[in-house]
């Protein structure tokens, strides 16, 4: 009855083709300067524009920051790289929820966002035959909330996001769905592509030195399983030291050279 | 560990019940271990007498003001001492503003009642002339981060309070009261150290100082104060229920522990 | 040390050697402690002791407002709970918020406005809370100064901080910074914040008697006061990091 061979996922590594900015951090351009709010970034107004996080004064006289963060220039742009925040839902971002509610017709899924998510029946079930054939529904239709309790863990795809709407989820699709073991930690959610690395080095380096399983998902939350108990705390040490000095360059060589350290020191191997 | 709200995680559940079934912890404590004390007196200048104490990453700070009043009919020679808890909203997105809720009216009696009955604050003493004028001494408990087990820190930061608190001594003259200049210490209002400790049941498995994610999980727990050798006040509170045996253990146990946290804090060098 | 003395007002707010009573030159500040980040729980947070004051800020948001019929469609609205505890005056304060309280809330709200986009964040609240547990005079201010960087530090995008500061009269005198005693003996005074994007006031309260000249000064005084409080301010939010980016760096070249 239940789809979970569907669901379970054998490897659950993060696709890193995807379009997230995965190498802001890293970036060649992006300075180590630490920025405040207000703080003046520049007053060449001529030759630069605002990016993301800056905004223009008033009298377009000065570049100033919105965030405390990191000083980025890139192009003509000027931005600014959050070191704290929130998550912003947007379009095609993958992300862990958490049931919250649930009435007859919908799902309600806490995703670290100032919304709550929705999450409809028919998309937690993959559409058996083209859709719009002879204009027939599909086979497997199900229009009841049977299928996930209050207190599930599901990875899911948000479809749709807005200002005014609350965001809509699904989960049909590569690696979503309900997880039935592991564990689930909270990050400050601009810091999550550290925690990738460049091109998937870091979460590579953590899942290779710990033996675990990890999903990195952009509203911050973390959802790791390892062999045991010592190797899970290993790694949740790790992901709140890189969250921690997420700022500093190098960060990737002097985490796995940290974890070696520690695994000597807790008597791991 | 997920900075949620209301809802647990089923898998975190299941994650905590299945560690501590191997009597394993997932701060890495064994199952009758405490987290870390860290006690500071005199933080706040304002009060008569104020202790900040952190129990892992649980934080709290206790003020003691006191008051002149009437003393209760039925006892006219016994001064007052009432207890309040705050659980601030800005120690966790649990806790809401507004009037006290049941968790911090349990706190604030947990507390007083553990120490009431220890014999601990010398109410006798409180008593400028009977019938007419006793001291109304208010212990103000305010939580200032959650992070689990609020009874157990809040029982230290009362009791440090009242030990390095200094109360004004009075004297009935002419129908008023008339202040001597000199100062009532911590070793006048405190007789007793009652420690309260505090143990979660999830389960069959019962361990000591549940944090945070082991409190929102537990079945429920049972705090026992205890003086040196004494009993002095215990509270079921949650669904979980006890066996006979258990309590047994368990006051034992607190005895035992009692003793340990008495002479580690050694809350007596906190008296000004 | 308990303040135990009956809080009198003193004949002069001035000694012999023409220094406050707490040792101050008219225009010092009172020694100020800042620290962001202090309560895991919360979205932002910071701590002050600013002479005897000790206050912690925490920021939650952007989140749903409850009740919910206060939410407004078109933007974000900001709650502040300004609150003392019990303990922190000379007389118990009563634990449910009074006017004084609800007013002063409404007073720091309305001053940070300005600084934050709310119309952003249509239907949703920041709430900002913020704890007095020892107060000794200048509570707003070193509210608004906190609560400031309770915001930066929870990343809400800011057009700057935000710095307040109290100044007035006392004996004749002008002066910088009044304590709790000078401000409630005092002759005038002038809680004042600056928003530094346009370096314009945003909070004004007066109470007293000055003529237009002195007036003038005392805006003057503020001026340099804002300036040295904002220092405190940046060193405070980047502190944390620079300590952790130094700490590598000497090993390593970029």
């Amino acid at each position: 009855m239940e789809h979970e061979k569907d669901e379970h996922i054998e490897d659950p590594t993060i696709d890193t083709s995807e379009d997230i900015d995965v190498d802001e951090f890293d970036d060649e351009q992006t300075s180590r300067d630490l920025v405040v709010p207000g703080e003046v970034l520049t007053e060449d107004t001529k030759n630069f524009l605002p990016g993301r996080g800056t905004i223009f004064n008033k009298d377009r006289s000065k570049i100033i920051s919105l965030n405390i963060g990191l000083k980025q220039v890139k192009r003509n742009y000027i931005n600014v790289i959050p070191l704290r925040g929130f998550y912003t839902p947007r379009p095609g971002d993958k992300v862990i929820a958490l049931v919250t509610d649930k009435n007859p017709v919908k799902y309600i899924c806490d995703i670290n966002a100032k919304d709550r998510g929705i999450l409809k029946p028919k998309n937690t079930v993959p559409r058996g035959k083209p859709r719009g054939y002879r204009g027939g529904a599909p086979d497997n239709h199900d229009n009841s909330t049977k299928k996930y309790e209050i207190g599930d863990i599901l990875i899911v795809k948000v479809l749709s996001a807005d200002r005014l709407n609350k965001p809509e989820l699904t989960t049909v699709g590569k690696y979503l769905g309900k997880r039935r073991d592991g564990l689930v930690i909270t990050i400050d959610p601009p810091k999550i592509p550290r925690v990738i690395g460049r091109s998937g080095s870091m979460i590579k380096m953590l899942k290779n030195l710990t033996k675990s399983n990890i999903f990195v998902t952009q509203n911050g939350r973390i959802w790791l399983k390892g062999e045991d108990l010592a190797h899970e705390r290993l790694l949740i040490d790790a992901i709140r030291k890189i969250e921690k000095e997420a700022h500093t360059v190098g960060l990737t060589d002097r985490m796995s050279e940290y974890i070696e350290n520690e695994k000597k020191i807790r008597g791991m191997n | 560990m997920m900075n949620i709200k209301r809802v647990i995680s089923t898998i975190e559940k299941n994650y905590i019940l299945s560690n501590l079934k191997k009597e394993e912890r997932i701060d890495g404590r064994g199952l009758w271990q405490q987290r870390d004390w860290s006690v500071k007196s005199n933080v706040i200048a304002s009060a008569e007498g104020s202790a900040e104490v952190s129990l892992g990453k649980t934080q709290v700070i206790t003020g003691v003001k006191y008051d002149v009043g009437t003393p209760f009919p039925d006892l006219p020679n016994e001064g007052v001492c009432t207890f309040m808890a705050e659980l601030l909203p800005l120690a966790s997105p649990l806790f809401e503003r507004g009037p006290p809720n049941e968790q911090s009216i349990e706190l604030a009696r947990v507390v007083d009642r553990g120490i009431r009955h220890a014999d601990c604050v010398q109410t006798k003493k409180l008593c400028i002339k009977e019938k007419k004028a006793v001291y109304i001494i208010f212990v103000d408990i305010y939580v200032i981060n959650y992070s689990g087990n609020l009874i157990d820190a809040g029982g230290i930061s009362a009791l440090t309070a009242l030990i390095s608190s200094q109360i004004p001594e009075g004297k009935w003259e002419n129908e008023e009261v008339v202040w001597t200049g000199k100062y009532w210490k911590g070793d006048t209002l405190v007789n007793e150290l009652p420690i309260v400790l505090t143990y979660g049941k999830i389960g069959d498995i019962i361990f000591l100082d549940p944090s945070l994610p082991e409190e929102l999980v537990c079945d429920g727990r049972i705090s026992i104060s205890v003086t040196e050798d004494k009993i002095t006040s215990i509270q079921k509170s949650g669904f979980a229920t006890f066996s006979i045996e258990e309590i047994e253990m368990l006051s034992k146990k607190s005895i035992k522990f009692g003793k340990k946290i008495r002479k580690d804090l050694n809350l007596w060098q906190y008296k000004l | 040390m308990p303040l135990i003395i009956k809080d009198e007002y003193p004949e002069k707010l001035f000694r012999d050697d023409g220094k406050r009573l707490d040792g101050r030159d008219k225009d010092e500040l009172r020694p100020i402690k800042m620290e962001v980040g202090v309560l895991e729980n919360a979205d932002g947070s910071a701590y002050l002791e600013w002479g005897n004051n000790k206050i912690y800020a925490a920021v939650y948001g952007p989140r749903e407002v409850h009740p919910h019929h206060l939410a407004k469609p078109d933007r974000g609205i900001l709650r502040v709970f300004y609150r003392m505890a019990t303990f922190s005056v000379f007389e118990r304060k009563r634990p449910a918020p009074g006017r004084r309280e609800k007013e002063i809330s409404m007073v720091i709200s309305d001053c940070l406005k300005p600084v934050l986009f709310l119309e952003l964040y249509p239907g949703t609240a920041f709430e900002v809370y913020i704890n007095v547990l020892d107060a000794d005079g200048g509570t707003r201010c070193a509210c608004i100064t906190v609560a400031a960087l309770a915001l930066a530090d929870a990343g809400v995008p800011m057009r700057s901080l935000v710095t307040a500061v109290a100044v007035g009269k006392i004996d004749g005198e002008l002066i910088t910074d009044l304590s709790g005693i000078e401000d409630k003996a005092g002759e005038a005074d002038l809680p004042c914040a600056i928003t530094w994007f346009n370096e314009e006031l945003s909070l004004l309260q007066f109470d007293g008697e000055t003529d237009l000249e002195e007036f003038s000064k005392c805006l003057g005084l503020a001026k340099n006061a804002f300036s040295k409080i904002y220092e405190i301010q940046l060193d405070a939010l980047k502190k944390k990091y620079i300590e952790i980016q130094e700490e590598y760096s000497r090993g390593e070249k970029k």
